[in-house]
């Protein structure tokens, strides 16, 4: 199971703090894609995080099972 | 004998203690973030703190800043900051500056103090913070919240990652505490990691929190790091710097009297003539309002944000002056008419242009 974690503005939109999902064969693209769609993402501006690392390349980053995704976004308040 | 508690310990020491009074930090804030890490910078001894901030004090600050006295509503925030820390310890020096972060005095101000503290509100000065930081070589602690989360990282250090490694995305849109709603304790809890990341740094012990962003999360104490490296390598020079902010303020904030008066039927273009009654020449513009200057901020609410508004006077001055107050009281659309009702009515007469 892929699990996925959403901060901040990000984790507004979509409701939940993670989730897990039953996804294999996909690049990180290709899952913020899915989950761009599915949450009406496309406002925001985020970074992401693969395994508590940022990655910058997301075309060519396969991800595997057990991966834990992290959706960051910046933010300003303070 | 008033740091004794702290020398005691051996990662801190007499040696310690000096380093502590003679560092210099600089806090850009006095706002939630800045209330919560300055009297603890000045309690253990930091030589010399800077404040900067523009802000005067609000009874809505109060729930969270809780530096200020209820009986200091009104008063400038940098001012009453320096009291307070002043009379918390009269041993160190400290400098309030009553003026916002700005691309002219951010350069000095870095080239002088050791470690900058970001404790601002909004993203448009933390890219300003961490290019300044990036062109003096100076590193910056990064504090900053989404209601119930904090994040912080310490940003330039030693030549590690930098804000732009971790959000390249300048145009992005964070709500910020006054749209998003805040708790005193969460600003709390992260100047708190920021004021330890700044003594870290001084003292050289532990491991400071650069090429990691950490998040912490109010409501059930999560606690992640995340690891960046550095990706942004382009080097900053001052004079790249000067033509990034400085060029880019002055152009958006002037228009020409030709552009000005190409948008004189657009409906979405409030002309504003800030001008008094009896000034001469009169202007007849579609969609225009007057309203002199010296009773402009009582008089906001007669305008509409959402439109484009140009403002002009008799030859330039007075309406530069104008777009300064719009743009602080969030009027995001403001442009000054360059040579203003003199400019405008020449090219009216030698151009012919209808004016309804």
């Amino acid at each position: 199971m892929l699990s996925v974690k959403y901060f901040g503005a990000v984790a507004e939109k979509t409701k939940v703090q993670g989730e897990n999902l039953p996804i294999s064969n996909l690049s990180l693209q290709e899952l913020v894609d899915e989950l761009e769609q599915k949450y009406d993402l496309a406002s925001l501006s985020y970074s992401i995080a693969v395994n508590q690392k940022l990655v910058q390349d997301k075309n060519s980053y396969m991800l595997m099972t057990n991966d834990v995704v992290a959706l960051l976004p910046p933010f300003a308040g303070g | 004998m008033r740091y004794n508690r702290q020398i005691i310990l051996p990662e801190v020491g007499e040696k310690g203690q000096e380093k502590l009074g003679k560092a210099k930090v600089l806090i850009i804030g006095a706002g939630g973030l800045g209330a919560a890490i300055l009297p603890y910078l000045a309690a253990a001894g930091i030589g010399e703190i800077g404040i900067i901030d523009d802000d005067s004090i609000e009874i809505s600050n109060l729930q969270r800043q809780v530096i200020y006295k209820n009986d200091a509503i009104g008063k400038s925030k940098a001012l009453e900051a320096k009291e307070m820390a002043l009379s918390l310890n009269p041993s160190i020096q400290v400098n309030a500056i009553t003026d916002t972060l700005n691309a002219k005095n951010a350069i000095p101000l870095f080239e002088y103090y050791d470690i900058m503290v970001d404790a601002t509100d909004n993203l448009h000065t933390k890219y300003l913070i961490n290019d300044a930081c990036v062109v003096t070589n100076k590193p910056f602690v990064y504090g900053s919240i989404y209601k119930f989360q904090g994040q912080v990282s310490v940003f330039n250090y030693q030549n590690g990652p930098t804000y732009r490694c971790l959000f390249p995305d300048e145009s992005s849109n964070s709500k910020n505490c006054v749209d998003a709603g805040v708790m005193g304790i969460s600003v709390g809890i992260i100047g708190m990691f920021q004021a330890n990341e700044v003594l870290k740094m001084v003292l050289g012990i532990g491991n400071v929190l650069s090429g990691e962003l950490l998040i912490y999360n109010m409501l059930n104490n999560d606690q992640q790091k995340f690891d960046l490296v550095k990706t942004n390598t382009i080097v900053l020079s001052r004079l790249d710097f000067e033509k990034k902010y400085n060029v880019v303020e002055n152009t958006v904030l002037e228009i020409t009297a030709n552009e000005a008066l190409e948008q004189m039927e657009n409906p979405d273009v409030l002309f504003l003539d800030v001008r008094n009654e009896e000034e001469l020449p009169k202007m007849s513009l579609p969609n225009a309002i007057q309203i002199p200057l010296s009773e402009l901020e009582e008089n906001l609410d007669q305008l509409d944000s959402n439109k484009t508004i140009l403002v002009y006077c008799q030859s330039g001055m007075r309406s530069k002056k104008a777009v300064e107050i719009l743009k602080k009281h969030q009027f995001l659309k403001v442009q000054s008419i360059a040579g203003g009702a003199l400019k405008l009515q020449g090219i009216i007469a030698t151009d012919a242009v209808s004016v309804s």
